[in-house]
This record gives structure tokens, C-alpha cells and sequence, in this order.
């Protein structure tokens, strides 16, 4: 059996030191001024070396961000802010606009989010809260996996399997059931694709739902059981006690969490590219194809031949690098509106 | 009164004193965590309106004992109670009974506080939100009403909007007592309350137990022999998960029956 060490014993200890050969305290043990330098040295080494790193990480943000505004350049003086707000992308006539892109990364990322955050939340409260213990690690474990497969393989699962099935199904579900709803009708019309942003937005909840999983599971595991013994003594439910207890008190951990798969969902680029139909355009619809940022640039790097044709897409990677930044200044904001309002 | 306090330790129906009656009634009760056996064949009644102290070493199975009374144990898997523990009558042991009722109608405090991350108002009104639909001015009563049951009134009044956790150790156990108060349960279960507490915070819910037992039925887990003594009408003595003892308090103090009561009260063992 492990025991902690006792006062008694730490000193029974440093008594034995005295007795096994050294004699009297630090002082009267031979600490040399050489000794003490090479300690300091050592000390400042350590110091500066760490500290170089941490700067290595401004750098490397720094110039990033230098090229991307470097390179995107000529795009943005060619077409101003036009560049963000007109649809056109025309490479032949060298006409460059990225609302489509942009359009389309905020659109599948909220519908990743939308479907997502429910389910993950959902499993990571069954896993902490009800779940019978033989199921948990099993569960635990298929998370993790789901987690580990390459995005390629989403992309290629989702052209040859999933889209098919959108097509051949949900799609025509959708159009025939919510259609001609007014307001929200015009989201599902058109003909079934099969591929498409919704079809994208899918694929996207499906990848980053292990990782807002993971990191809800684990923030929610720090909740102290005192305090949801409190609530369920006071005779409240699961759902109270999780929706009223455990998720305000986890709140930062959890934002955080979403946010994680946000940022991926923003960046995701492979499997986006196979499912999402790569058409320079906005519809009303959620059936139809469009195409995201990171899709734009993967697709048409190798034939982006003029000049601002290249521009244009790098000015794409900086609107997502503002995005994202502004992603996480929001998710900063909102913590700390919600803590305000916690009075805390 | 001989036989007062034998069928008090039996369990068994008492024709000596009609008029008191049991607010709860542990019959042959066992407990199992997994397989290990915590708690042996208890049989004890929980007088109506008076306060019970459960005191013993620790690992005795009071705290255990007080955790199937409201059946919070069933939150964790592998734990199992068997026998009776008929509350008015009724064995919350058996199947089919509603546990987020029978939680509402016996309340609970534990040895920290556990404010819940919002603020002082809401913390109390939690419990009235979950079966009460109360409007604004009523919910404003209870709320008060809970307060200065719980000695916090005047303290809080001007801050009922602030988190209840920037409140000191004293005072948020305090709001965790008119928390449970709030919901008007039946009866209150404390689990060594003052053990994460100052002298005067202690002080101040002793008393609180003396005001709170004119209306609700109350038990308490201690350490503290003193505090069993000074707030309790009755004692129960456990040891390694049995019911060695269990008497009025004053006798228990006094003149026990038992010499393994004796030698722990005097600070002999445990």
C-alpha cells in the first residue's frame, strides 16, 4: 500500500542525509562560487531558450500573416472591397469576387454546428450522467476512433456513399416535405444533387462531433459530485440538473470545445472539397452545390496561372484567417458576457 | 420508559408513548457497496419533529445510512439497499417510486457547501421552480421566507442578484439550508453541515437545527459529540456499519447502555 510521507518521515529522512556523509547545512557544504555561476548560467540558459521559443510563435504568426497580405495584395487593389462583396468568379475574364466562398464556409459550418453541438452534447451527457458502466468505454473508445479518421477518407466516403444516399432519400424528402413551407421553403428547392452544402454541412457535423464530444465529456466530468447530488436531492431530474447545474457550471469548457469544432469545421478542406460540388455561387437553396474557402483554394491552386488569379486565392486564405480570428474574439466576448451574468 | 427505549431500539411498535409517532421507520435495513456490507440489519425510527444525530467513527456507515434515506445513492451503479424504510408508511425501497418527489419531500445538506453557479435568488428558487409555478411576488415571499429561516436574510438582502458563490463558507451553507427549506420537504437530511465551517458559522446553525425542528423532521450527521448533544432529542451510536446504540440523547451522554458508546463518547476509540 502507497502512503503518503508523513512530516515525520521527511524528516526522519533529512536526518539520515546528515548521518550518510554530508555534515552541517548548505552553506557548510562545499558550494563553491564556480558551482553557484554555473547555476546561474545554467538558470539563464534555460531562461532565454524557452523564451525563444515562445517568441518563435509570434514570428511564425507574424509572417504568415505578412505573405498572406503580401500576396493578396493585388487582388484586393484590383477590386477593392468589391472583392468581398460581388459573387463573380471568373478566371477567364480575370473577374475575382469571394462571397460565394465566403458564403459557403459560414453556411456549412453553421449547419456542421446546428446538427452537432445537440449530438455531441447529447452523447457526452449520456456518457457522464446514464450511462451503465459497461457501455462507457466501449462508446469512449469508438469517439476517439471516429475522431482519428483522415478527412480523406470522409470525403471519399461522403462522394461515393453518402451523397448517393442524400440523392437518392433524404434530398427528395426534404424538397417534397419542406418545400413549399413558406420562409424557410426556398432552403430545400431544386432538384436533389445528391452533393451540395447541406450534404457538406453533414459531413462536417460528423467531423468535428468527436471533438466538441471529447472536450464536453471531459469538462463535465469536472463537475463536483456534491453539487449535482444537491440538485438531484432538491428532486430534480437528469435533464435539470444537466441543462440548470452541469452546463453552466462547465460553460467555459464547453464554449471552448465548440469552438474547437468550429475552427475545424471553418478550415476543413479535403472532404469538403469531394461533397460540395464546387460552384462558384449562391442559391437560396441548401440542396444546391456551392463551394468554401478552403475548397476554392485547394481546387484551383495548380490552375491558377495569372497573377491575380493566385492573389485572388490567397486573398481567399486571409478572409479566413480574419474569420477565424474573429471566431475566437466572439467566442472571448461571449465567455465573458455569460460570466458577468453568472455574477462570478 | 424502559420499554420506550427498547422497542426504540427494535424498531418494534411502542405502546408506552402514543404520542410519538415515526416520520420515517428503518426496518432490518442492509446496505451493499458492490459486495462489501456497509450497513447491518438497521432498525431505527426517525421521530416526527424531532432531530435524530447519528454519531460514530468514521466508516461507521452514518453518512451511508443517511444517503438511502433520500435513495441518492441510486445515482451510482452497484449499490444496492435491501429491507424497509417506510416513510409515513410507505417503503421508499420498493420499486416504481417517483425519487425526484421523494427528494423533494426530504431534503438534504451536505458537508461542503455546494451553491449552485448562479445567483442567491436563484439558488433558492431552484428547488421552487421545479415543482411550483409561482408568480413573481409569490416566488419573492418564498424566497424571503426560506432566507430568514435560514439566518441569511439580512445578510443577502441587498445582494440577491449576486453569485452565490462569492458568499463566505458560513453563509453558503446557510443558503444551501434555505435551498433545501425553499421547497418546504418533509424532512432534512444534514451531513456533517458544520464540518467545512468557523465556530461561529457552527454556532449559527445550531441554532438554526433548534428553530428548524418545530417543523420538519431532521437528521444529523456529526464528528462533533457536543454538537449532537446540544442539538439533538435523540442519539444513535454506529459502529462498523451496526446500530450499537440508540437512545435520547441525554441518556446517551449520561448513561449509556452500551460501554462501546461509552468509550467512544469519552473519547476512548474512534
Amino acid at each position: 500500500m502507497d502512503r503518503p510521507i508523513s512530516s515525520g518521515t521527511i524528516m526522519a529522512r533529512a536526518f539520515l542525509n546528515h548521518r550518510d556523509g554530508t555534515k552541517g547545512g548548505i552553506a557548510e557544504r562545499g558550494i563553491t562560487p564556480a558551482f553557484a555561476k554555473r547555476q546561474q548560467a545554467q538558470d539563464s540558459i534555460f531562461y532565454y531558450l524557452t523564451l525563444g521559443f515562445a517568441l518563435l510563435v509570434l514570428v511564425i504568426l507574424g509572417s504568415i500573416m505578412a505573405s498572406l497580405i503580401d500576396g493578396a495584395w493585388p487582388a484586393f487593389a484590383t477590386f477593392g472591397l468589391g472583392f468581398i462583396t460581388t459573387e463573380i468568379w471568373n478566371p477567364v475574364t480575370e473577374q475575382f469576387g469571394a462571397l460565394a466562398p465566403i458564403y459557403g464556409t459560414l453556411v456549412t459550418s453553421a449547419i456542421a454546428l446546428l446538427i452537432g453541438v445537440p449530438v455531441s452534447f447529447g452523447i457526452a451527457i449520456f456518457i457522464t450522467e446514464l450511462c451503465p458502466r459497461g457501455l462507457k468505454r466501449p462508446i469512449g473508445i469508438a469517439i476517439e476512433l471516429l475522431a482519428g479518421i483522415p478527412s480523406i477518407i470522409y470525403g471519399i466516403w461522403g462522394l461515393f456513399v453518402f451523397a448517393p444516399f442524400m440523392q437518392l432519400y433524404i434530398q427528395p424528402f426534404l424538397i417534397k416535405g419542406l418545400g413549399p413551407l413558406p420562409l424557410i421553403g426556398s432552403l430545400f428547392k431544386g432538384p436533389p444533387y445528391g452533393i451540395g452544402i447541406l450534404t457538406a454541412g453533414i459531413i462536417l457535423a460528423i467531423m468535428i462531433l468527436p471533438f466538441i464530444t471529447s472536450v464536453t465529456r471531459d469538462v463535465f466530468e469536472t463537475v463536483p459530485p456534491m453539487l449535482k447530488e444537491s440538485a438531484y436531492g432538491l428532486g430534480a431530474t437528469t435533464w435539470e440538473v444537466v441543462s440548470r447545474i452541469v452546463l453552466p457550471y462547465s460553460r467555459v469548457g464547453v464554449t471552448g470545445g465548440v469552438m474547437l469544432g468550429l475552427g475545424r469545421a471553418l478550415g476543413e478542406t479535403m472532404a469538403i472539397t469531394f461533397v460540395i460540388g464546387n460552384a462558384h455561387r449562391i442559391s437560396n437553396s441548401i440542396l444546391a452545390p456551392g463551394t468554401t474557402i478552403s475548397a476554392s483554394i485547394a481546387n484551383e491552386f495548380t490552375e491558377a496561372v495569372g497573377d491575380l488569379y493566385t492573389s485572388a486565392l490567397i486573398g481567399l486564405g486571409l478572409i479566413l484567417f480574419v474569420i477565424t480570428f474573429f471566431v475566437l474574439v466572439l467566442a472571448r466576448l461571449m465567455l465573458m458576457r455569460m460570466d458577468k451574468k453568472a455574477g462570478g | 420508559m424502559n420499554a420506550e427505549l427498547a422497542s426504540l431500539a427494535t424498531g418494534q411498535p411502542s405502546n408506552v408513548d402514543a404520542a410519538l409517532s415515526a416520520k420515517i421507520d428503518i426496518r432490518n435495513l442492509n446496505f451493499f457497496y458492490d459486495k462489501f456490507h456497509a450497513l447491518k440489519d438497521i432498525n431505527l425510527k426517525l421521530q416526527t419533529g424531532k432531530v435524530t444525530a447519528f454519531i460514530g467513527p468514521s466508516g461507521c456507515g452514518k453518512s451511508t445510512l443517511l444517503r438511502v434515506l433520500n435513495r441518492i445513492y441510486d445515482l451510482y451503479p452497484k449499490l444496492r439497499a435491501e429491507g424497509e424504510v417506510l416513510f409515513d408508511g410507505e417503503n421508499i425501497l420498493a420499486p416504481g417510486q417517483d425519487l425526484n418527489l421523494l427528494r423533494a419531500r426530504i431534503g438534504m445538506v451536505f458537508q461542503k457547501p455546494t451553491p449552485f453557479p448562479m445567483s442567491i435568488y436563484d439558488n433558492v428558487a431552484f428547488g421552487i421552480r421545479l415543482y411550483e409555478k409561482l408568480s413573481k411576488l409569490e416566488l419573492d415571499g418564498r424566497i424571503e421566507a426560506a432566507l430568514r429561516r435560514a439566518a441569511l436574510w439580512d445578510e443577502v438582502k441587498d445582494k440577491l442578484h449576486q453569485s452565490g458563490l462569492g458568499l463566505s463558507g458560513g453563509q453558503q451553507q446557510r443558503l444551501c439550508i434555505a435551498r433545501s427549506v425553499a421547497v418546504k420537504p418533509e424532512v432534512i437530511l444534514l451531513d456533517e453541515p458544520c464540518s467545512a465551517l468557523d465556530p461561529i458559522s457552527t454556532a449559527k446553525i445550531e441554532e438554526l437545527i433548534d428553530e428548524l425542528k418545530q417543523d420538519y423532521t431532521i437528521a444529523i450527521v456529526t464528528h462533533n459529540m457536543q454538537q449532537a448533544a446540544r442539538t439533538s432529542d435523540y442519539t444513535a451510536f454506529m459502529y462498523l456499519g451496526q446500530l450499537i446504540e440508540f437512545s435520547p440523547t441525554q441518556q446517551v451522554f449520561t448513561n449509556p447502555r452500551e460501554k462501546r458508546t461509552q468509550d467512544y463518547i469519552t473519547g476512548r476509540f474512534g
